[in-house]
């Protein structure tokens, strides 16, 4: 297995390397936050930096508890947006935190209603089988932290120079940036922890997971590409596409690179990019805890205008008090 | 990092390989006296004999988009429309016994219509090559398996008999028949790598190479997704057909995986569904119609995964039923290389 040995070896320097590319990159995206043109990847030569220092040692509950914290998050978003309310009493645990924003989404179509529906149940009976698989384990499921979907979405949405205010219930293709947001979190989220697993068993179940949120992602990117080949068709921009791009850089910016973008193929032989995944090996990329918090914190560091990663953020964006659980403060 | 957690973890890692072993010797019993319920005789593996397993069935997934984006198969010189889309000439040559040229019709390229399902076509072949190029990279030269025989002409007209699509089928003649190809690879990929995840070793060699993975896993939903999405955008209320094909794919990719299972009873395979008759779900314990773009469990909403034996059963249209002897038939007509075939 030396070959493989070699080829982990190049993986993780490739990764070390995007990181110092993001790095460059959130300075060109904070200073072009009110610019609302197309991002263009940072060119950088900037060497590698500093390796990322290993996640401490956590137990499989942590880790379902880590990912019930995100679960919450995304079952509040889709359920408002199918039906107005979010998760029922039952689900959220006795000291559950309260929920800010979200509202029934406009559909134009039965199609459209049945989309967002289908999201709203999986991720609905996602936290439903963390609850149950953690219990199972042994352990306590935490309570559903405080979640902001109002605010969150502005300040992402600034950060990402779309625009000042944005709110993704609006209508449909709102709705599909602001799920855009989440999807592919979910899959390199999940991915990550995989490795940091012990149970077989519980493995299998993120594993099931993980198939689950990259079917979603998938959607996601293939309803964004399809409105804008649509678009371009017709002799009209589609400008969701670039908002989706936007949040992709910005998401690459805070979680360490790991990002593919979408693209709008113009003739039946031009790629599309709907996989987001390494373009040398096509393998789906895989972000640590740290990675994921700084995303759904929306923040690198507690220094202001910090460039880089950064130990001891613990809040903010959608999880205003932080998340619940052991998983909770970036050690890097 | 010999913690106690990860001693424990080795523990459980073992108990759950003998167990499965200790289920296919079970397995082999019963085939042999009566009812041939699978072929597992595999009594040890190794990672590489699971990646090996996975190579196969990359073979065939890119051979199929290779030859409907560029018209060309893996090992070919690269022409116009590979080169374009920056897609590789990979080696087929290994361990095991090489197949002669994959089987299809002439001029297989589709002359794709819609500017999406073209680009989704060439974006699918490109990461399929990779995954063959990653998996032959990881197993070394000595290590990798050669390309099986593949077959992707009569392969369909057998599986299009076995669903009751018809006598025959040709994936290579449209945008939507393409879709319908996908359609049949791509949760069974899904599956494939999610049952196989749990059996790969937990020594630090063994992680990276589930890192690695659970990251094709996720390609394969991806593609999955993207098939699924497609498919019902086109036809979402049934009426051209497509939906139903699906349903038709599904019963019989789960009836396959039945016969190579004493434990399944329920479907794990669940396809598209119309907005005529859409999948009911429970919002906060009120019902409400839903698409079903997702494979999953119902209850869970957990990806379903596949053991080999199923795996290979499907894709050799019903030849793993009989244990200890190697399955062929349908997609792989002279079988599939490495251990478990």
């Amino acid at each position: 297995m030396d070959k493989l040995t070699q080829l982990y070896q190049k993986s993780v320097s490739r990764r070390n390397f995007l990181a110092g590319a993001s790095a460059v990159g959130a300075a060109s995206v904070l200073a072009g936050c009110s610019n609302n043109g197309p991002y263009l990847p940072p060119t950088t030569t900037t060497p590698p930096v500093v390796p990322p220092t290993p996640p401490p040692a956590v137990s499989d509950a942590d880790i379902l508890n880590f990912a019930l914290n995100l679960e919450y998050l995304e079952a509040e978003f889709y359920l408002r947006a199918a039906t107005g309310f979010g998760l029922a009493a039952g689900d959220v645990g006795t000291g559950a935190g309260a929920v800010t924003g979200g509202a029934k989404v406009p559909t134009t179509s039965v199609l459209q209603q049945n989309i967002i529906n289908e999201i709203a149940y999986d991720e609905q009976q996602h936290v439903k089988f963390l609850r149950s698989a953690i219990t199972a384990a042994g352990a306590t499921p935490v309570d559903r932290p405080v979640i902001d979907l109002m605010t969150s979405f502005n300040t992402l949405a600034a950060a990402a120079g779309i625009a000042p205010a944005f709110n993704p219930f609006a209508d449909f293709n709102s709705f599909l940036v602001g799920s855009f947001i989440f999807e592919d979190v979910g899959v390199t989220a999940y991915t990550g922890a995989a490795t940091l697993i012990s149970s077989s068993a519980i493995l299998s179940a993120a594993a099931g997971i993980q198939a689950v949120e990259a079917y979603h992602a998938a959607y996601v990117r293939t309803a964004l590409t399809g409105s804008a080949i649509q678009a371009a068709a017709a002799g009209t921009v589609y400008p969701y596409l670039g908002y989706a791009n936007q949040v992709s850089a910005l998401r690459a910016t805070l979680g360490g690179g790991n990002e593919v973008p979408l693209t709008l193929p113009t003739t039946v032989s031009t790629p599309s990019s709907i996989v987001a995944a390494d373009s040398k090996n096509a393998i789906a990329f895989a972000r640590t805890t740290d990675q994921v918090l700084h995303i759904v914190y929306g923040s690198l560091s507690n220094t202001a205008g910090a460039t880089s990663p950064a130990a001891g953020v613990k809040s903010g964006v959608f999880f205003p008090n932080g998340l619940n659980g052991n998983i909770t403060v970036t050690q890097s | 990092m010999a913690t106690i957690e990860t001693k424990a973890l080795d523990s459980i890692i073992a108990s759950r390989r003998a167990m499965l072993i200790g289920g296919g010797a079970v397995l082999a019993a019963l085939a042999t006296t009566s009812s041939a319920k699978a072929a597992s005789t595999v009594t040890a593996y190794t990672d590489a004999d699971i990646l090996n397993f996975a190579l196969n069935l990359e073979y065939l997934e890119a051979n199929y988009y290779y030859l409907a984006a560029f018209g060309i198969t893996i090992d070919a010189p690269p022409n116009k429309a590979s080169t374009a889309a920056g897609a590789s000439q990979l080696l087929i040559t290994g361990t095991g016994t090489q197949g002669g040229p994959v089987l299809v019709k002439a001029n297989p390229q589709i002359p794709f219509k819609s500017v999406a399902v073209g680009s989704y076509a060439v974006e699918t072949a490109v990461e399929e090559g990779k995954h063959v190029a990653f998996l032959r990279d990881a197993l070394g030269v000595s290590g990798a398996i050669a390309q099986p025989q593949i077959d992707l002409l009569g392969a369909w007209n057998t599986l299009a008999m076995a669903a009751g699509i018809g006598a025959t089928f040709d994936p290579f003649a449209s945008d939507a028949t393409f879709l319908i190809g996908a359609y049949v690879f791509e949760d069974v990929g899904v599956t494939a790598y999610h049952g196989a995840a749990p059996l790969i070793s937990t020594t630090p060699a063994g992680k990276k190479i589930l890192g690695a993975a659970v990251g094709i896993h996720a390609v394969e939903a991806y593609h999955a997704g993207l098939v699924r999405t497609t498919l019902n955008f086109l036809d979402p209320d049934g009426a051209l057909g497509l939906i139903g094909l699906t349903q038709k794919i599904s019963a019989l990719r789960t009836t396959l995986a039945q016969a190579a299972s004493t434990t399944l009873v329920t479907s794990d395979d669940i396809p598209l569904t119309p907005t005529t008759a859409p999948t009911m779900v429970m919002l906060n314990g009120a019902s409400a119609s839903a698409t079903s773009i997702v494979d999953a469990d119902p209850v869970t909403v957990l990806g379903f995964a596949r053991t080999t034996t199923q795996v290979l059963n499907i894709v050799t249209g019903g030849g793993a039923t009989t244990a200890g002897v190697k399955a062929t038939g349908v997609f792989f007509p002279a079988g599939l290389n490495g251990l478990f075939s």
